[in-house]
Formats: C-alpha cells, structure tokens, sequence
C-alpha cells in the first residue's frame, strides 16, 4: 500500500499541475463565450470590469496556430549579398563578378553566404582588404568583420520588422530569428495581404536626389535610340572595348531590340506612321520624351517590364553617363485619356539626403487636392542640410524617392528651414499610414526577400477547429467503447487512464506555450489510438498469464512486469521519429511531433503507472477485474 | 471478448510467397512512380497555391476557362473537400503574390456574378521547396539510422537490420499505392506535401512498434526455451504477439478512419496515407522483419558451419 500511495500521490500532483497550466485557457474560453453572448454596453462594461483578468488569460492560454485561427505566416530572407556589395568600397569587374557568381551559387539551396563568399577571393588570390575595412587587415579579420556586420544587419532588420508590425497593430505576433538570415514572421488574425506585403516587403530606405539636366537625358534616350537602329556612333566609353567586340556588337543590338519589342517585326514595305517611326525610332515607340522639358520619359504600363530589361542590358548602361540613371515613378499615372504610364526620371546616382535623418512621420491630407501625403520631420543635423540643399538649388528639381521608386519630382520654390518634407502620390489613407509605419521604423540594412507566404482564412480556421474537435471527440468515444467491449472492466480502467492522459498531453502543453495546430489535433488523435496499446499489451499478457494458470492477483503483476520492456522498446523507437520529425518538419507538422511525442509521455505514464494502481487498489477491496 | 483464440500459424512457412508479393507490389509502385511521376505539393516543388470558397457549385472547366486567359491554364484545379471550395495550385513563379493575384482577379473578371472567399493562399520560393525535400529526405533517413541504432543495441544488429527492411518495405508501397491513386479519388489530394512526409514518419514510428514488440517477445522466449531453434521461436512469438499486433492496429486503423471523416481537409492526406500504411506495417513486421532475420540467421550460420 505505500508503494501505492507514492504513486497516487504523483498522479493527483500532475492532475494539479496539468489543471493549473490549463486553466487560463478555460478561463479565457469562458470570458469569449460571455463576451459573445453579451452586446452593447453589457459587453463594454463586462470587458472593463474584468479587463485584467482577461488579459491575463489570454497572454496564458494555450496558443492556437495559425491554421486555426486564420492569419499570414511570412518568411524572409535578409538580402546578405547584397550587403556584401552595400559596404564595399572600391567595387570593381571582379568584384563584380564574384557577387553575382555567389548570387547564382546561393539562389538554390541554404547554404551560408559568406563562406562562399570569402572563397571566390580566395581562389582568385584577392586579398579582402581591397574591398573592406582596412588595407593592412589580414583576411581573418576582415571576415569576422563581416561575419559581425552581417548578423548584426539581420538582427537590426528583425528589430525593425518588429517595430513595423507593432506599429500596424497584431496582437500576440511572432517574429523569429531562422538559420542564419531568414526572419519568419507570423501575424495571428491578419486579413489584409496588400498591407502586409507593403508593410515588410520594402527596405524603406529614403533618398532625396537631384534630377540630371534634362538636355543630357533627352540626348541619352537619343544614344539609345541609335544604337537600337545600328546608326549608332559608339559612345567614346563603348567604343574602346569596341573592337574586340566588333562582330558581335550587331547580334547583340538585335538582342537588345527584340528585347524591347518582344519580337515582333515591322514589314519593310508598312509605310503607315506607326510602322515609320517602328522602324527609325523603336526607342521612341515605346518611350516617350515629355512635351514640357523635364527630360523624363513616358512608358505604357503594358510596355514597362521589356524597357526595363532593356535598361539592364550592359550595352544599354553603357549608354548612359556614370554619375545618373533612369528611376522608374513608384506609381503609373493615370492620364486624361485614361491611358496609364509609368514615368522615367533621370536622377543623380548619389542622394543629397538619405531618409536616416527623418525623425517623425505623418500620414495626413493634402488640404488642397484630398489626396493623402505623409509629412516627415528631420533632425536638427539633416534639418540645416535640407535648408542648404533646398536654398543651393532654387528652381532645380528634387526627387523624393522610397525604395527606388520616385514619389514626387517638385520643383524647389525656396529655402525650407526646419526639415519639414512630403511625400505625396498615395493612393489611399491606408497607405499613406502604412508608409507613415514604414517612415517612422527606419530603413531595413539590408533589402529582404519573402520566400514563403502561407495565409489562412478565419473561416477556414474556425471550419478546422470544429473539424478538430468532432474528430477527437468521436476518436475517443470509438476507442473507449472498443476498451470496454472488447476487455470489459479492465478496458474501463484503460479508458479512465487514457481521459488523464489526454488532460496531461493539454496541459503539457499549455505549460510549455506550445501551439496546437490541426495536425497537432490530428497528433493527439493518433496519440488517442497508440495510448491504449500500453494496455492492449499488458491486459493481452495478464490474459496469458492467467491462462497458464496464476491467480488474478499474480498475472497482474507478472503482466506488467513482462509488458514493461515491450511497451518501452516500442515507445522509444516511436518517439524517436517524432524526434527526428520535429527537428526536421517546419510550422504545423512541427505542432503534430511535439504533440505526438508529449502523448507517447504521457501515455506511458497513465498507461503504465494509472492503470496499475487501480487494478491493485481493486483487488486490494477484493473487486476483481475482469479482463474479458 | 477474444476476436483472436490461442493461434499456432504457421507464417514463416511462407514467407517466399510472401517475399514474392511485396517485391511485386513494390515493383508497380516504383513502375508507377516513374510513369505517372511523383506529383509534388506546392510545399516542395514551390508555387502558388490557393483555395477560393464559392457559394454555391463551382465548374472547374469554368475556373480553367477563366484562368487560360492570364496563361495560367495549366494550372492544377480541383475541389478542396466539398464542390464549392476550389483548390488551384500552380509552379508559376513571380515576385510576391503577384500570381494570386492574377488568379483572383482572372476568375472575378470572368465570373462577376460568383462571389467568393480567400480562405487559403499559400505562396512558397523555389528555395524553399527544394530545402523542404532535402530535408524531407534527411528526416527520413534519419528516422532509419535512429531505429537501426536502437533496435541493434537493445536486440541484435539482424534485428535492426530486418525492422528497417519491413520500413522501407512499407515506405514504399505505401508511396506507390499514393502515386497510383492520386487523382483517381475525388476531394483527396495526394500531392506529397509536408503533412504526407509526416504521415510516412509517424508510419515508420507505429509500424516499427509492431515489429519491436514481436522482437521483445523472442527475446523472452529465446531465455525460457534455450533448446528451441529460432524458427520456432519465431512461430511461437509471432502466434502469442498476433492478438495485441492485430487489435492495436485496428484501434490505430479505426481512429485513423475516424480522421479520415471527420478532421477536415487539410488531414485527409495524412490520415489515408497512414491507414493503408498501419496495413501495410502490420503485415510486415510479421512477414518481412520476422522473415528477413530468420533467413538472415540461417544463412550466416551455414556460412560459420561451411568455414
């Protein structure tokens, strides 16, 4: 009987335990259900009243996933090699070649960027120190530098991300750091996917920049043009490597052209206007100058993915003066005749003011238009700056340019003291409020990817939280008549154990915090199925037992005793595929091996320990098992 | 109630058979892979997955129609569940969400007069995908290498050798039962996605009990009866272990079928994978595993007896 008691005792401990981890998320259960059945002032002053009690139940109750109760998970991926090319100095061919051939390396599996990285210099002989950090650094130090500069760029870029989305209000988001330069970020009841993606997709970084001289652009796109044509006499820059290149210079104008004009051909014989100008200016078809002189072009929305493979051709770059570059508008403009355009500014590579200096944003309304802006203020520092700027280039145009895509291009009325600056052209008060967020959380280090978007509707959620329930309900309700049918009283006491064990696997897992997801119910589920083998084993070998001929009393001990190391063996080897399932599997199916694992637990427990307390109890009080 | 009397079954007799049928069965399944081609989930092959709920029946010649128009027509299009839930899967690759977009609108402009509902779009990198089945492969791997170990210490290295032959055994008639009926059953999407790779691990980890617990009990019977021959240790472990394998498998197998009804779409895949595998498992851990170490025995006792 001591024996007995030590065991009871340790079962009515973690029935407490499992209770008490439990009980916020009963209590929260019941809040939302009174909530939901109050309305009006009822539910206003029944909220207020127990204000802090509901928050504590909710920061403690069990966790739903995301499958259950509808939302966005969002992964990505902090660009790192392009903040290897960001902080280096003195870029050059090979420099540039290296990226892109670590680029093209990285792109299909994870492997760690900087490695990589360090070898291609290596290989090539190329002392790091030519690019980063100082010229007498040997290679050691410059790469855990680098190896320093980018953890702490993933870092910065996780922490703004989380300033991000708490400024746009989630409740109980989760941001986490994965591998080495992966951010997953899981937003619980998030409906709106244009605001998120707007929300984390950008770096946000601000640039003002001056416009080039608008004679220069327009005699660029004329460059253009020409060598699209073949008339073209080479730019003096082109033309040095021009020779070696000589015979395939042709092929590659003919590439550049069929680029832009997606292949198609103007008959020689057309001679409407269209196919004229088709012919003799093909830039031209698809590129229009202004009218005014500002030196921008005109791009139907249809046409703006061939120009800006066009833009990218080496060829085409080399047209264009080194210190510019044609930025796309952020927005297509929509015209009188309801023609849409995307405008191409040309605009000084370096910016006078980067957006570091911005100090408080705020969405608003343009008072004379309606239109929503969102007004910026500077440090004192970029205050004086933006005063100088502003006063140096009265009559000039500057850009004000977020992500690369200009925003506005005004014209410079005056000096502005006191760092106040716009932006306009949002389409929406929602948006303006997204860039006001965006604004005020600083500019990602490094650009970011999204490489993984799951979203989930609540509806759906809710359709697999019932689903959930129904199966569980109608799982144990099959395995326990199945018990009691098939080993009579000792199935009874089997089901008596397997109820504790399916209060211990919840309340296991509430006291961890860990997320029931819905193949975590189908986890416990199965857990349901597996939990009542324990016992199929031991009352199968009680049943033998008795058959060779032990008293009641006698085959249930020898049942339990001989039971014992297959139940463990059998266990173990399950619970190590869970194992291996949980460090491999990623989100939900993570939810169904944590739950799987915590049920076998919990099941050899209740299975083994419960069950065997009871049976001894039984026969102690002289009621015998039957074991069918 | 006793569904199972005291039985003395004779199973290791035919084993060849039995040896026979599996190579068969595992010989279409990988014809079948190869034919037909395993049909990857979004999860690993990367692309746009989305799932629209309508009000009312939904054509899926309707969607296709609507979608051949944004060039999307090769896309996947099949119900999720029930008729008025379209699932439409597609490898298309673009920036963000740009191809659900397109889907959402494309179908909007040709059905104006159909309303529906987002309830799922999920969105997934080529990377990811190709990281998801290396590791999908690792795990499984892995799940072998863990089983092998344990069952060599506590047993003996035929032992592990033969529980993990009954596992890959099952793994892949199992994979090729999928394969050959994927698309074949209407509102049960077979893809392999990563609730399958789970199913095919949780497989393993129940099929392997079975096996492990007939292994236990030779071990017992091994100490008791020393002058028995390990044929007939086996046939009298497997006949006593016979009831507890079969009635645990058909609690799992009920439960699972329970799932398979009731828990919703997203765990269909994974509780019909597992119910044909609990099949596929108890048959093996009595006539690959068992067989496998008998023979194994025999041969490299010959082998000792020959040197």
């Amino acid at each position: 009987m001591r024996n007995q008691l030590s065991r009871i005792v340790i079962t009515v401990c973690f029935v407490i335990l499992a209770v008490y981890f439990l009980w916020p998320t009963i209590q929260d259960y019941n809040y939302r259900k009174e909530l939901s059945r109050l309305n009006g002032a009822d539910s206003i002053a029944y909220a207020e009243k127990n204000h802090d009690d509901m928050l504590e139940a909710k920061l403690k109750r069990m966790k739903l996933g995301l499958d259950l109760q509808g939302g966005m998970r969002v992964v990505l991926e902090v660009d790192i090699i392009q903040l290897l090319n960001d902080i280096a100095k003195n870029r050059d061919d090979n420099f540039n070649t290296i990226i892109k051939e670590v680029r093209t390396e990285t792109s299909a599996n994870e492997v760690s960027v900087i490695p990589v990285f360090i070898k291609k210099f290596q290989d090539r002989g190329i002392r790091l120190s030519r690019y980063y950090g100082n010229i007498r650094d040997d290679d050691d130090k410059i790469i855990s530098m680098l190896e320093d500069e980018t953890e702490k760029a993933v870092d910065r870029a996780i922490e703004i991300v989380r300033n991000r989305v708490d400024q746009y209000g989630v409740s109980e988001p989760g941001i986490q750091k994965q591998g080495g330069r992966r951010i997953i970020v899981a937003l619980p009841g998030v409906k709106d996917e244009n605001e998120v993606r707007q929300l984390l997709r950008g770096t946000a970084l601000l640039e003002f920049r001056l416009l080039k001289d608008p004679q220069i652009s327009y005699k660029v796109m004329d460059a253009i043009d020409r060598y699209l044509t073949g008339k073209t006499d080479l730019d003096t820059a082109a033309a040095a490597s021009a020779k070696d290149k000589e015979k395939k210079e042709p092929e590659k104008r003919r590439d550049a052209l069929t680029e832009l004009t997606g292949g198609t051909t103007v008959s020689e014989t057309d001679t409407s206007a269209e196919a004229q100008i088709a012919r003799e200016h093909p830039f031209y078809l698809y590129v229009r100058p202004d009218q005014q002189g500002n030196g921008e072009g005109y791009v139907a929305e249809k046409d703006r993915d061939r120009v800006v493979r066009l833009l990218e051709r080496p060829e085409v770059q080399n047209l264009i003066p080194a210190d510019f570059e044609f930025l796309w508008s952020a927005k297509v403009q929509t015209f009188r005749d309801e023609q849409k355009f995307y405008i191409l500014y040309p605009v000084k590579k370096t910016p006078e003011l980067t957006g570091n200096v911005i100090t408080n944003a705020q969405a608003s309304v343009d008072p004379e238009d309606n239109r929503s802006i969102v007004n910026m203020e500077m440090n004192s520092e970029g205050s004086r700056e933006w005063a100088r700027i502003t006063g140096a280039n009265i009559g000039k145009r500057i850009a004000i340019i977020l992500d690369k895509g200009v925003f506005s291009a005004p014209v410079v009325q005056g000096k502005i003291p006191g760092g106040r600056s716009r932006i306009t052209g949002m389409d929406s008060p929602s948006e303006a409020r997204l860039l006001e967020i965006v604004l005020k959380a600083g500019a990602l280090p490094a650009p970011v990817t999204t490489i993984e978007q799951r979203s989930v509707g609540p509806s759906l959620g809710e359709d697999s939280i019932k689903a959930g329930m129904n199966s569980t309900i109608i799982a144990i309700i099959f395995t326990i008549l199945f018990m009691i049918v098939y080993y009579r009283s000792a199935g009874a006491v089997a089901d008596f154990a397997l109820i504790f064990n399916i209060l211990f696997i919840l309340g296991v897992m509430a006291g961890f915090q860990a997320t029931l997801t819905l193949p975590g119910i189908a986890g416990i589920v199965l857990t349901i199925g597996m939990a009542v083998d324990a016992n199929v084993l031991i009352n199968e070998r009680i049943r033998e037992e008795m058959a060779g001929g032990k008293t009641l009393r006698a085959a249930i001990d020898a049942g339990y005793e001989k039971a014992f190391s297959a139940i463990i063996d059998s266990n173990i080897t399950t619970f190590l595929t869970g194992l291996v399932l949980y460090q491999f599997g990623t989100g939900p199916v993570q939810g169904f091996a944590l739950t799987l694992m915590i049920g076998i637990g919990a099941s050899l427990f209740s299975a083994i320990i419960i069950t065997h307390v009871i049976f001894n109890i039984m026969t102690e009080k002289g009621v015998n098992p039957n074991f069918g | 109630m006793r569904l199972f009397k005291k039985t003395n079954i004779d199973f290791l007799n035919v084993r060849r058979i039995c040896y026979l049928i599996s190579s068969s069965l595992i010989l279409i399944g990988i014809i079948t892979m190869f034919v037909k081609g395993l049909s990857f989930g979004i999860d690993f092959k990367g692309g746009t997955e989305i799932v629209l709920a309508f009000q009312e029946r939904i054509e899926v010649s309707d969607i296709r129609t609507a979608l051949t128009k944004v060039q999307l027509g090769n896309s996947e299009i099949k119900y999720y569940g029930t008729d008025n839930y379209v699932l439409i899967n597609t490898g298309e690759q673009a920036e963000g969400t740009t191809i659900a977009d397109h889907i959402k609108s494309a179908v909007q402009a040709s059905m104006p007069d159909k309303a529906f509902e987002v309830v799922k779009e999920d969105k997934i990198g080529p990377k990811i995908g190709k990281e998801l089945r290396t590791d999908a492969l690792y795990a499984i791997i892995w799940a072998f290498a863990a089983i092998l170990a344990y069952i060599a210490i506590r047993f003996k290295f035929a032992y592990g050798l033969g529980a993990v032959l009954a596992l890959i055994h099952d793994v892949l008639i199992t994979l090729g039962f999928l394969t050959i009926l994927n698309g074949l059953i209407p509102g049960l999407n077979l893809d392999i996605s990563q609730e399958i790779i789970a199913a095919f691990l949780t497989l393993i980890g129940v099929s392997v009990n079975d096996t492990v617990v007939v292994f236990d009990r030779m071990r017992e019977n091994q100490k008791i009866y020393r002058s028995m021959s390990l044929g007939e240790i086996m046939r009298k472990s497997l006949n006593e272990t016979l009831s507890r394998t079969l009635i645990t498998s058909l609690t799992i197998f009920l439960v699972l079928v329970v799932l398979l009804v009731f828990g919703g779409e997203v765990n269909r895949g994974f509780a019909f994978t597992m119910a044909f595998g609990i099949i596929t498992g108890t048959y093996s851990s009595i006539f690959v595993a068992s067989a496998f170490v008998l023979d194994w025995t025999q041969y490299k006792n010959r082998k000792k007896a020959a040197a």
